[in-house]
């Protein structure tokens, strides 16, 4: 068994965290008065340096702790927020995140100038917040805390010394420590703690932030918590909260002396039972602990295809029964297994907030990032190898959709340009969109840059999907200037390899003067999907059930009348098809009754021709060769119970075939 | 650096006192009491403290009371010795003999 290594997972954990600051600075952006963002900000930046100290990251807990004091101040109202603290914060949590990823690095000018700047955003914060009253100090807490640590914390990289130091951050505290407990040193497990502490706080505080000192150790430390009332707010303090520098030797002894003794408890002990407070709701697992998982599923998958066929074969009922079980529980553990590893496309965008952020500061215009269906969910490999192409879509939207506010305004349109970012789920496909209220595709600059670089024929006949298509040629791009953003013709061509490469379908639509809509259909898996197994001629193929439509039958007299038109007539409309027969050059003579598989992307259709609908299949989807990289037909392989291999149909690829087919024979009359 | 004899009777700390290396502190802390009646430990300004330095202290002093041996620092306690001592909030509740020991003082004033 191996165990994780606690630095990795405080790296995972820290990763997360400065996701979740930076979401909340973004949304404390928009609305700046948002105090439960500010609040939780503030956590966020509070345990990234509670447990950075913990694990040894003493930078990362050190330059946190200033960003950290900013938005304590915030919080108290002593300063308003304002973009340019929410801007150096942002900046400051990039620094943060090169901490966490190279902690022995040569951070220090750059942590030093970043400071500067949140010195200045404060600074700036506290002048132009003058005019507004101080608030009055609202009444105080006093609480008496009795604490002990698990003997083996500081063995387990727990420092007692950044604990006792937040303590005093919450108000006027006296910290007596208690070393009755310590042995002689023959006894001394040395890297055993053996110390406690008694501690008396006047705070305004509420008990909670007691807790919140104590949140990565509160499983198995001791913690008594008594509220002295009423407050001792006429009480003279126990102790000034001075840094601890200040303190002068001399001076401890006197405190010393001036401090009353610790009175006995007056009120109820608000004892914490700290076990029972937090209980662990997930589990983190590695990624490729769950990838591993997904193979040895996909293996059973096939192993239990290959049962079913033996005891298809066989006469034991009893074999029979067994097999119709195992088939039963491969199809649970499957379908458990993809729920495993779905996750909500939330995640990916996230990140395309700050991205936006960035890219308006950077082009000086004013633009707002949309976003619905964050609650859709992707398996994560998809949502992984998603991330790249919809940055390329995000940026080229900011820099080339998008006008000027000065452009905006002389069009008559709002000075904010607007992205939206939306997912839905269609059957068994993602649709992920960008849509913006720019200045559209201009498709005579489009047509007339793919003619002069050879990739049409002058006035060729092109539908406009066909048209908008050519954008994602390498090297493809109508922008007049190359900024530092986009422009170049690299990056849409990317997009297009790796939307092809997870089997999706890349949908333009745009309208001058109005925007462009930029749809992806993405399988919502990569690993094992239900499958229509056919045959067609001596072959057997699968189709992805989630884009069958439905199946019907094609007499052979119908099939010969049709000959040469390929359209089937469904529901008073034209469905064109495509004879998979002659697309596989099978060299077979048809069956007699033919069936026609109807399959859709969206709103497009097509039939597919084949001999004979076997059933459904779960597929365990294997990759194609090197080799057979290119041939666009089909997406991949699987292996069938009786060993063999039956190639898996690219749908998004077929569909557009006969699209392609139906336009050009339209075109044609 | 490991913890060695300077002189007969004065042990010099390693520049590294924390929770890492203060296992085999202890060890030749141990042994060098074992062999003096009378010890005085030399620590340098700008040490590495943790509380864990702290302890180990204070269970030597223990020691050497039960073995009717006398311990001592060769300085006050200054620097980050001082700072954790304050830290950790061991100065609030020091007899005047723990203020003889870590900050040679004779009494409380």
């Amino acid at each position: 068994m191996s165990f994780p290594d606690p630095i990795a997972v405080f790296r995972t954990e820290a990763a997360e965290l400065l996701e979740q600051i930076e979401a909340g600075l973004l949304d404390l952006n928009v609305n700046l008065g948002d105090k439960d963002q500010v609040d939780a900000v503030f956590r966020g930046l509070h345990t990234l340096k509670g447990s950075g100290a913990m694990f040894g990251f003493d930078a990362l807990a050190a330059f946190t702790h200033h960003c950290e004091t900013a938005f304590d101040r915030v919080r108290k109202g002593e300063v308003p927020a304002t973009r340019e603290l929410v801007t150096a914060v942002l900046e400051a949590k990039d620094h943060m995140r090169a901490l966490v990823d190279t902690p022995n690095g040569d951070h220090e000018a750059t942590g030093e100038a970043l400071l500067a700047n949140l010195r200045a955003a404060v600074d700036g914060a506290n002048s132009s917040g003058a005019g507004s009253p101080a608030k009055a100090a609202p009444g105080q807490n006093h609480f008496k805390i009795r604490f002990s640590l698990p003997q083996n914390a500081m063995a387990n990289g727990t420092n007692p010394l950044p604990l006792l130091d937040e303590l005093r951050e919450l108000g006027e505290c006296k910290i007596v420590a208690d070393r009755s407990a310590i042995p002689s040193l023959e006894l001394l497990a040395p890297t055993d703690l053996y110390v406690s502490w008694e501690v008396e706080l006047l705070t305004t505080q509420p008990r909670s932030a007691i807790d919140d000192v104590f949140i990565f150790v509160m499983d198995e430390m001791q913690l008594d918590v008594v509220t002295v009332e009423p407050p001792l707010a006429a009480r003279t303090p126990a102790k000034s909260a001075a840094p601890v520098a200040e303190a002068l030797p001399a001076a401890a002894p006197q405190a010393v002396a001036a401090a009353p003794a610790v009175p006995p408890a007056p009120a109820a002990p608000a004892l914490v039972d700290a076990k029972q407070k937090k209980t662990s709701e997930n589990v983190r697992v590695p990624a490729e602990k769950l990838d591993e998982l997904m193979d040895r599923v996909g293996e059973l998958v096939i192993a239990q295809s290959r049962l079913s066929q033996l005891a298809g074969g066989s006469g034991d009922l009893q074999l029979r029964a067994v097999s119709e079980d195992v088939e039963r529980l491969s199809g649970e553990l499957r379908d458990t297994m993809m729920v495993l590893r779905m996750v909500p496309v939330t995640q990916l965008f996230g990140r395309f907030r700050r991205l936006v952020h960035d890219l308006a500061h950077e082009t000086g215009k004013t633009i707002e990032l949309l976003t619905e269906g964050e609650t859709t969910e992707v398996d994560k490999s998809v949502i992984e190898r998603l991330a790249d192409p919809l940055v390329h879509l995000v940026r080229n939207s900011c820099d080339h959709g998008l006008e000027t506010p000065e452009e905006r305004r002389a069009a008559g349109k709002p000075e904010a340009g607007h992205i939206l970012l939306s997912a839905r789920q269609q059957a068994g496909e993602v649709i992920i969109t960008i849509k913006d209220d720019g200045r559209g595709i201009n498709k005579e600059r489009v047509r007339a840059k793919a003619e002069s670089s050879g990739l049409i024929a002058p006035n060729a006949n092109l539908t406009d999907q066909e048209l908008y298509q050519l954008i994602f040629q390498p090297g493809f791009s109508t922008a007049q200037t190359v900024t530092n953003l986009s422009g170049r013709g690299v990056g849409m061509d990317v997009v297009k390899r790796t939307i092809d490469a997870l089997r999706g379908t890349i949908n333009v639509t745009s309208h001058v003067g109005k925007g462009s809509e930029i749809s992806l259909a993405i399988p919502l898996t990569l690993a094992i999907i239900d499958g229509l197994l056919v045959r067609v001629g001596d072959g057997r193929y699968v189709i992805p059930l989630s884009a069958v439509e439905e199946c019907l039958e094609l007499p052979i007299e119908e099939d010969m009348r049709s000959r040469g038109r390929s359209f089937i007539s469904l529901r008073d409309s034209l469905v064109p098809f495509l004879r998979l027969r002659d697309l596989f050059r099978t060299g077979t003579k048809p069956d007699p009754f033919q069936k026609v598989v109807v399959i859709s992307t969206g709103s497009e259709r097509v039939g597919l021709v084949v001999d004979q609908i076997i059933g459904d299949h779960q597929t365990v989807i294997k990759g194609m060769s090197k080799l057979h990289h290119d041939v666009a037909t089909f997406s991949g392989a699987t292996i069938l119970g009786d060993g063999d291999v039956a190639l898996i149909l690219d749908v998004g690829h077929l569909v557009a075939e006969g699209q392609q087919q139906e336009a050009h024979l339209r075109a044609a009359g | 650096m490991p913890a060695s004899a300077v002189k007969e009777d004065c042990f010099r700390l390693p520049q590294n006192l924390t929770v890492r290396a203060i296992t085999i502190v202890q060890q030749e802390m141990l042994q060098f009491l074992d062999k003096t009646a009378s010890a005085t430990i030399e620590l340098d300004d700008d040490c590495q403290v943790d509380i864990s330095f702290i302890q180990l202290m204070e269970a030597a002093r223990i020691c050497a009371g039960t073995a009717g041996k006398h311990i001592a620092l060769a300085r006050p306690a200054s620097g980050p010795t001082l700072d954790v001592l304050t830290r950790s909030g061991f100065l609030e509740g020091m007899s005047a003999e723990d203020l003889k020991f870590w900050l040679h003082q004779g009494g409380i004033q």
